[in-house]
């Protein structure tokens, strides 16, 4: 039971945005991954995702998911949340929440059509599923507001909720803390943690090395598409190249 | 499910209950006003599909005229030539622009949007060179005449304004109904941004082939009761030009409601019976678009028109019992 990847290599151009990387998180754990701007994190996700498709495997519980679309992904049980927020901005909290349920929707396309009551019934049961999942994240007094009006760091846990509700063994999260205050961002290192002792096993990329190393079993750097160092967070954090890549040379010692 | 959500799924359905029966009434009054309200209903057939498909989904197509073309086509061919009922034609003229639309689908809708409106009226052309010169099928520029009045309904105005109604009134339902679904919210998110659809697990592709499919099988429906109504189908009776006034009608009435594409359909056929002439209502119907488009971004009716129908459907549970609801008791 793990998602892993090996050997992932991907070029945009002239640029070798990663080189032959590896990876490997198991339900529980905590990935924390860390790496200056441009170093590749989100590309990684990327092709976790399928979002583009890399040289190099990709395999989900001992089934390769190399070859297989975002969607199908979603639904053998990754999910992700963005570091820029998507969503429909005019629609409400709730809503936007609820999408995450669309993996493992119990509803047909002609009962859909048909309004049938069983589909009223499952989503009433959806509803409250995902009310539950933003009281969680805190923003439960914004259930009913458009998605729009909520702050940069609001819609980040947002994005938090809508991945949970799908019911993900395995959650990317692409730096979910930026622009929280700090009472959002316990009540997110809280939802981490919860979500990892549920079993889901998670992957954070977090520039808060500090956040990240407190929550995360291990750490990974990256710098310019390779990895510079793994293993446990602080060895990590205080590793040469990690310092050199965040502070400059001048500060290696 | 709540009372609310089930009322903003059967409001539309309701007014378009109370369009097709004021139009029956004055329909009575003066004969005439049959004519025009077939024709509303018939244009509605065609825009709703669509309104569905591009106010929902964002996926634009040119092809529904061309569709509906196909249906008449095949319902002429079978009754008239091979001497079939018209209701086992109905079969062929719902299921084949279905499946062609179905096959031609999943290339097309990865397109973007302009090239996919350049794709399908491209589509449409070749639909009625086709038909031009399968001569021995289809009688080339002549058409095929008389096509037999479906039984029952004949050629009594009120039966086809009541054929036509309820046809509509079945699909704004199922539009409703699935807009206020959980795939309704998922073919939102298509419209609002596709990486979003597909990583919150939704088969772009699949989705959108099945709508365009649909929006393809209604349009033949619509294309089969035209030919027994108007008893003769050639390439010119449901030309391009007809593909490109059903986006226009969902455009001007408004591409993400119900009723927009029914608003739309009833003011184009309005305006071109009280107009005079082809190149003034060209005119006028471009001025109107463009004014109607810079002050209201989506059409004549917006959802923001129906935000209250909308807030309560997001009702959550605590708030659920809140008294003094007008809309409990419609």
């Amino acid at each position: 039971m793990t998602l892993s990847a090996r050997d992932l290599s991907v070029r945009f151009g002239g640029l070798q945005a990663l080189a032959e990387v590896s990876l490997e998180v198991t339900p529980g754990r905590i990935l924390g991954l860390i790496g200056p701007n441009g170093a590749g994190k989100t590309t990684l996700f990327n092709c976790l995702t399928g979002v583009i498709q890399p040289k190099g495997t990709v395999v989900v519980d001992g089934v390769e998911i190399t070859q297989l679309r975002t969607d199908e992904r979603v639904r053998r049980g990754i999910s992700r949340t963005f570091q820029t927020p998507r969503l429909d901005m005019n629609r409400t909290v709730l809503d936007a929440v609820m999408l995450g349920y669309t993996p493992h929707l119990a509803q047909g396309r002609l009962a859909c059509f048909l309004g049938l009551p069983s589909v009223g019934r499952s989503e009433e049961h959806l509803r409250n599923g995902a009310i539950e999942k933003i009281r969680l994240l805190g923003l439960g007094g914004a259930a009913e507001d458009r998605a729009g009006s909520l702050s940069l760091g609001q819609l980040r846990l947002l994005e938090v909720a809508r991945a949970l509700v799908a019911g993900p063994r395995y959650l990317l999260l692409d730096e979910p803390a930026a622009g929280l205050d700090e009472s959002d961002r316990i009540r997110l290192a809280d939802a981490i943690k919860n979500a990892a002792a549920s079993g889901i096993g998670i992957v954070l990329i977090e520039h808060n090395v500090g956040f990240v190393s407190r929550l995360s079993h291990e750490l990974l750097a990256l710098v310019n598409g390779t990895v510079v160092a793994r293993g446990e967070p602080n060895s990590v954090v205080c590793s040469e190249k990690v310092v050199e890549a965040y502070l400059g040379p001048a500060y290696v010692h | 499910m709540t009372r609310s959500v089930r009322l903003s799924r059967i409001s539309p359905v309701l007014i378009i209950l109370g369009i097709a029966i004021t139009l029956a009434i004055a329909g009575e009054v003066r004969p005439s006003i049959y004519a025009t309200s077939v024709t509303i209903g018939f244009f509605s057939l065609l825009a709703l599909p669509l309104g569905l498909l591009y106010g929902q989904g964002g996926a634009i197509s040119l092809a529904q005229g061309g569709f509906a073309a196909v249906g008449a086509f095949t319902t002429a061919i079978l009754t008239v030539k091979f001497g079939w009922s018209p209701f086992a034609s109905l079969v062929v003229s719902v299921g084949l622009p279905a499946i062609l639309a179905f096959v031609i689908a999943r290339p097309l809708l990865r397109l973007p949007e302009l090239s996919l409106a350049l794709v399908t009226i491209s589509l449409v052309m070749i639909f009625k060179v086709v038909f031009e010169r399968a001569e021995r099928l289809t009688g080339g520029y002549n058409g095929i005449t008389g096509i037999a009045p479906l039984p029952i309904i004949g050629v009594e105005r009120s039966y086809a304004h009541w054929t036509v109604w309820t046809a509509v009134l079945i699909v704004a339902y199922c539009y409703a109904s699935y807009v206020e679904s959980g795939r309704g919210r998922a073919l939102n998110a298509i419209r609002v941004d596709r990486l979003l659809a597909e990583s919150t697990g939704t088969n772009v592709a699949l989705e959108l082939s099945s709508l365009f499919s649909l929006s393809a099988g209604i349009a033949g429906f619509a294309g089969w009761f035209y030919a027994h109504y108007i008893g003769f189908m050639a390439p010119d009776s449901l030309d391009p030009t007809l593909s490109a006034n059903i986006l226009f009608m969902v455009v001007l009435g408004g591409r993400k409601s119900v009723l927009g594409p029914i608003v739309g359909a009833s003011l184009f056929t309005l305006a071109s019976d009280l107009l005079p002439g082809t190149v003034t209502q060209g005119m006028i119907f471009g001025s109107l678009l463009i004014v109607i488009l810079v002050f209201f971004p989506d059409g004549i009716v917006s959802p923001g028109m129906m935000r209250w129908t909308r807030r309560r459907a997001t009702t959550i549970p605590e708030a659920k019992n809140t008294p003094g609801v007008r809309l409990e008791r419609a």
